[in-house]
């Protein structure tokens, strides 16, 4: 009993960091039908940009919880900011050609960030100081919850909810659905469609920062190569869910990180990702658009 | 002709003799493959920053039989394909010697076209791969898994008596093969392996894993893989409250293992053959002391000190031969009864595996720092 | 449309200069040295791999990112036949080819029906399993982690093919082979089927085409070409390991497909040297040189969204 019990909070837990993450995919993914191959490297440059500053300010004295928000506010930042560059230089002069070649845009954003970030802070694994979150553990059943796990989950929750309000009860998010849906269409109904993609631009890789910074802070660890394998899994979270789909890659973000805990807890630590990829093409050939569905026109 | 001129005709000769070839000797040429980009771009860095470091302070002492020594790098980015290519643009570039690479796979597929070309290889790779060929190029400067998993074996039986002990590896060549050996030795005397377990290198989530090694009680976790997930898996070990211990192997030693896994650092054990500091001679404080004045930063890992050891035996090897002849130095080096390394005093065997390494089991205290806990040292 | 007949001389002409351009190639063992030699092996072993790519992705429209499995099919069983059972490289070649076309067909004929991206991660989850299997030595024959080595050397009517240059000369003559199969590819029924098909799966299905059977036979062709190149793969470097076929490597074929140009054979051969070849000009600035990669993957993008060589508008 213990043992499943902690199982579902390690599955939860790495399942909230995959649908942080996968929330910013997907928002991006709705609009621009993109394969934003970047997201997960923007992640680990947010993570970058708050361990500088937190390992930079450790010891000043200044009390941990300001200064780790503010380490969040300046990922953000910065990470929105490389988030609206890329979209300007990478993106936009390709919106009306081959999907294919924004896609392949996007995998050469990852290797210029993934690669820059070595440059700027070296490859070497970076450490972030500990203490900044208070290290309460919980027992709950027969198992252990840290105060992080929580803070990750809730995060993710509330984050993800904002989300959905936002685009599905604001005007501006329904400007943002008609983008998704056909983008002249909605040019021609007045909306600024520029504006939508700039915000999608800004959203979804605030939301990434989010998450990077969580998986700094939870793990205390951060590499340059780290961004590609986040990225890929809220990648197939977002999939799994249905792409486009708000509630979609919570859900598929979730599920993964628990295929994952119980796939490794119960099967098979050696096949673990074998048997998570199975069970992924597995739904999808029962249901062909992801769990929920996706929320993207079909463009003929 | 006048007897004081002939003097001064033979004085020119001879300066033209020495001064002339001292001035246009070629540079001896070392080669460097290693993974500059990719993953592993620490370690490979790592290894292009020692080698130059060596070849720096020999320089400046003169050089090697009068000659300057130029280290060429070519970055493997750690694949089989551009470690072969790397190899033959070293061997085209003349390079008496290369050190590196850093994996195996990488040295694997480079080390038959050294071969070929008499060029001396002195990599950290130790798959039994390696050796399999019998190629008299190749000398390996890390100690080999199986010296390694020996002493795991009767550390964890015969000296801590662990009765219920779990292995946990990575997926890569190097630790798998550890894990392998260490699995066999600890039977060979009895242990009692509970469990022998996966991770995926760099997922940083081992929850999993560790709460389903966790139900099955063991009192010690031997994990072979590296660093960046040992401090990881300490850590998540702390947070599941594993009364387990933590046994690392080699490649867990490294600085940053007790800063990831913080407070849970302390207690760990970690196997290896002793590290710099430890050793009762000042070259190892000495080579750490430069390299950290040169790159502003510690090695990356005890990889880099081996890799430098390859590359101080080879320069040895041609100072004492007096020559770059690659017969001359795979006979010296062979015929080498031991080596003063930074990395402990060690050999070759006929298949060119280091042997001779004394291993140490040392214990991380709270702040990071290591001690050597068995064998005990002699005070 | 009617055909005009300058479009036939313009398309011999220019199968014309690729044949000539080919010709010379033979000659690059006598101005390279080795290492470039290597450089070029293994140019024409990516390239045949990026035009099997380019059948399923390319000319069949389906997002295959997982393409190094069946590049990796073809290099174990080589590399397996030969290490374990002792047979001739040659003879292991068309076991390496049908081995990989029947896992492309197998594992296509469940996941066409997958639209776009989700073939794409499908297919990506396929290389992550393959990894792995090899990696946890499956059925005790892959050698695992450390992969296989030590395979033999090819022999051709009893002649050695040891050096780099006998080795280059294989590879180069199996890229003439490929080249030559894609352009029949173009003209034959079942190329033109896949044209349809891309252009309108509805209609032509109407008009009786069996989409199903064409897309999964397309998969088999780009499996077992690439299965081809793996054999080749396995030669040049006499070892076989798990990681040469990570799924990295299939976004790089994915890349090379796009940046030089969906459809078009010159089109992939210079995204192949471009993402392969120019790289290893920048060796010296090692720690820079991916960072400009990945600008230049950008900048071309932008630039020539088409890709660098992209196929003519009248084939269409």
């Amino acid at each position: 009993m213990g043992t499943f019990v902690q199982q579902v909070f390690n599955g939860l837990t790495v399942g909230g960091i995959y649908a942080l993450i996968a929330l910013g995919y997907t928002m991006v993914y709705g609009v621009m039908r993109l394969i934003n191959f970047a997201h997960g490297d923007l992640c680990i440059l947010g993570a970058f940009i708050g361990l500088t500053l937190l390992s930079g300010a450790a010891g000043s004295g200044h009390p941990g919880v300001a200064l780790l928000l503010l380490a969040f506010v300046l990922a953000i930042a910065v990470v929105a900011a490389a988030g609206v560059l890329l979209e300007f230089v990478a993106y936009r002069p390709l919106r009306r050609a081959d999907r294919l070649a924004a896609v392949v845009s996007a995998l050469g954003a990852s290797v210029l960030i993934e690669n820059g970030i070595m440059i700027v802070w070296g490859p070497n694994v970076h450490v972030f100081p500990s203490g900044l979150l208070p290290e309460t553990v919980w027992h709950v059943a027969g198992a252990a919850i840290t105060f992080v796990q929580v803070l990750i989950i809730l995060a993710s929750v509330v984050l993800m909810a904002a989300l959905y309000v936002f685009v599905h009860h604001t005007k501006f998010g329904t400007a943002i659905r008609a983008a998704a849906i056909d983008q002249d269409t909605a040019r021609l109904m007045g909306i600024n469609v520029n504006r939508v993609i700039v915000t999608v631009f800004v959203v979804g890789p605030a939301l990434g920062a989010i998450g990077g910074l969580f998986v700094g802070v939870y793990y205390r660890e951060a590499y340059f190569t780290m961004g590609w394998v986040y990225g890929l899994y809220a990648f197939i979270a977002a999939i799994l869910g249905g792409i486009g789909n708000i509630p979609g890659a919570m859900l598929g973000g979730v599920l993964l990180g628990l295929f994952n805990a119980f796939a490794a807890g119960y099967i098979s630590s050696s096949w673990q990702d074998a048997i998570t990829f199975a069970l992924l093409i597995g739904i999808l050939l029962v249901r062909p658009t992801g769990l929920l569905g996706e929320r993207v026109a079909e463009k003929v | 002709m006048s007897r004081k001129f002939l003097l001064g005709a033979a004085a020119a000769a001879a300066f033209v003799a020495t001064g002339g070839v001292a001035m246009a000797a070629p540079p001896i040429l070392i080669g460097v493959q290693a993974p500059i980009t990719g993953t592993y771009a620490d370690e490979g860095q790592g290894i292009q920053k020692a080698v130059q470091l060596l070849a720096d302070e020999q320089n400046a002492k003169g050089g090697l039989l009068g000659r300057k020594i130029e280290v060429k790098a070519c970055d493997d980015e750690g694949t089989a394909s551009q470690a072969a290519i790397c190899a033959r643009q070293l061997v085209d570039a003349h390079v008496v010697a290369v050190i590196g690479s850093y994996t195996s796979g990488a040295a694997l597929a480079a080390e038959p076209i050294y071969a070929r070309a008499n060029v001396l290889q002195s990599s950290d790779g130790t798959s039994n791969q390696l050796l399999e060929r019998g190629y008299q190029t190749w000398f390996g400067n890390a100690p080999p898994n199986s010296a390694e998993a020996v002493f795991t074996a009767n550390y964890l039986v015969n000296v801590r008596h662990f009765k219920r002990i779990a292995v946990l590896t990575d997926h890569s060549s190097f630790a798998t093969g550890l894990a392998d050996e260490v699995e066999k030795d600890v039977k060979a005397v009895h242990g009692n392996v509970v469990d022998k377990a996966f991770i995926n290198a760099g997922s940083q989530n081992f929850t999993p894993v560790l709460t389903q090694i966790k139900s099955l009680n063991p009192d010690v976790l031997y994990f072979s893989g590296y660093y960046s997930d040992g401090g990881l898996i300490r850590a998540q070990m702390q947070q599941l409250g594993m009364k387990a211990v933590f046994v690392g192997g080699d490649a867990n030693q490294n600085v940053s293992f007790g800063k990831i896994a913080g407070s849970a650092a302390a207690g760990s054990v970690i196997l290896n053959v002793p590290a710099p500091q430890d050793l009762p001679y000042p070259a190892a404080k000495q080579f750490v002391a430069a390299y950290k004045a040169k790159y502003g930063a510690l090695p990356p890992s005890v990889y880099t000190l081996t890799n430098a050891d390859g590359m101080r035996a080879i320069m040895q090897a041609i100072a004492e031969t007096k020559s770059t002849d690659p017969k001359k130095l795979e006979g010296y080096l062979h015929h080498l009864k031991s080596f003063q390394g930074l990395t402990g005093t060690f050999a070759w065997n006929a298949r060119g595996e280091r042997t001779g390494s004394p291993f140490v089991a040392f214990e991380v205290d709270a702040q990071g720092n290591y001690s050597i806990l068995y064998p005990k040292p002699a005070h | 449309m009617t055909v005009p007949p300058a479009r036939g001389i313009l398309a011999y002409r220019n199968e014309a200069i690729g044949a000539l351009l080919w010709a010379l190639g033979l000659a690059l063992p006598a101005v390279l040295d080795s290492s470039w030699v290597a450089v070029a092996a293994i140019f024409a072993i990516y390239a045949i791999t990026a035009l099997s790519e380019d059948v399923i992705l390319g000319r069949g429209g389906m997002f295959d990112m997982g393409h190094a499995v069946y590049f990796g099919i073809g290099a174990y069983v080589t590399a397996i036949l030969n290490t374990e059972f002792g047979w001739p490289i040659f003879a292991t070649l068309p076991f390496a080819i049908l081995a990989a076309a029947a896992v492309g067909a197998l594992l296509a004929a469940p996941l066409i029906r997958l639209r776009g991206d989700y073939l794409l991660v499908a297919t990506i989850g396929f290389n992550a399993i393959f990894v792995l299997a090899m990696q946890n030595n499956l059925a005790g024959i892959t050698g695992g982690s450390d992969g296989l080595t030590g395979l033999d050397v090819p022999v051709l009517f009893g002649l050695p093919l040891e050096s780099q240059s006998a080795m280059f000369w294989l590879d180069w003559v199996a890229l003439g082979i490929v080249m030559v199969l894609m352009r029949n590819l173009d003209r034959c029924e079942f190329g033109r089927t896949l044209r349809y098909l891309k252009q309108d799966e509805l209609a032509a299905t109407t008009l009786g085409v069996d989409a199903r059977a064409a897309k999964t036979l397309a998969f088999a062709v780009g499996a077992g070409l690439a299965g081809l190149a793996g054999t080749l793969f396995a030669v040049q470097l006499s070892t076989v390991s798990p990681t040469s076929f990570v799924f990295t490597e299939s976004v790089t074929l994915f890349a090379i497909v796009i940046v030089g140009g969906k459809g078009s054979v010159p089109g992939v051969l210079l995204g192949t040297a471009l993402m392969f070849v120019v790289p290893q000009f920048f060796r010296q600035f090692a720690t820079y040189r991916y960072f400009a990669f990945g600008f230049a993957m950008i900048a071309v993008m932008v630039l020539r969204p088409q890709g660098l060589w992209p196929r003519r508008i009248q084939n269409e």
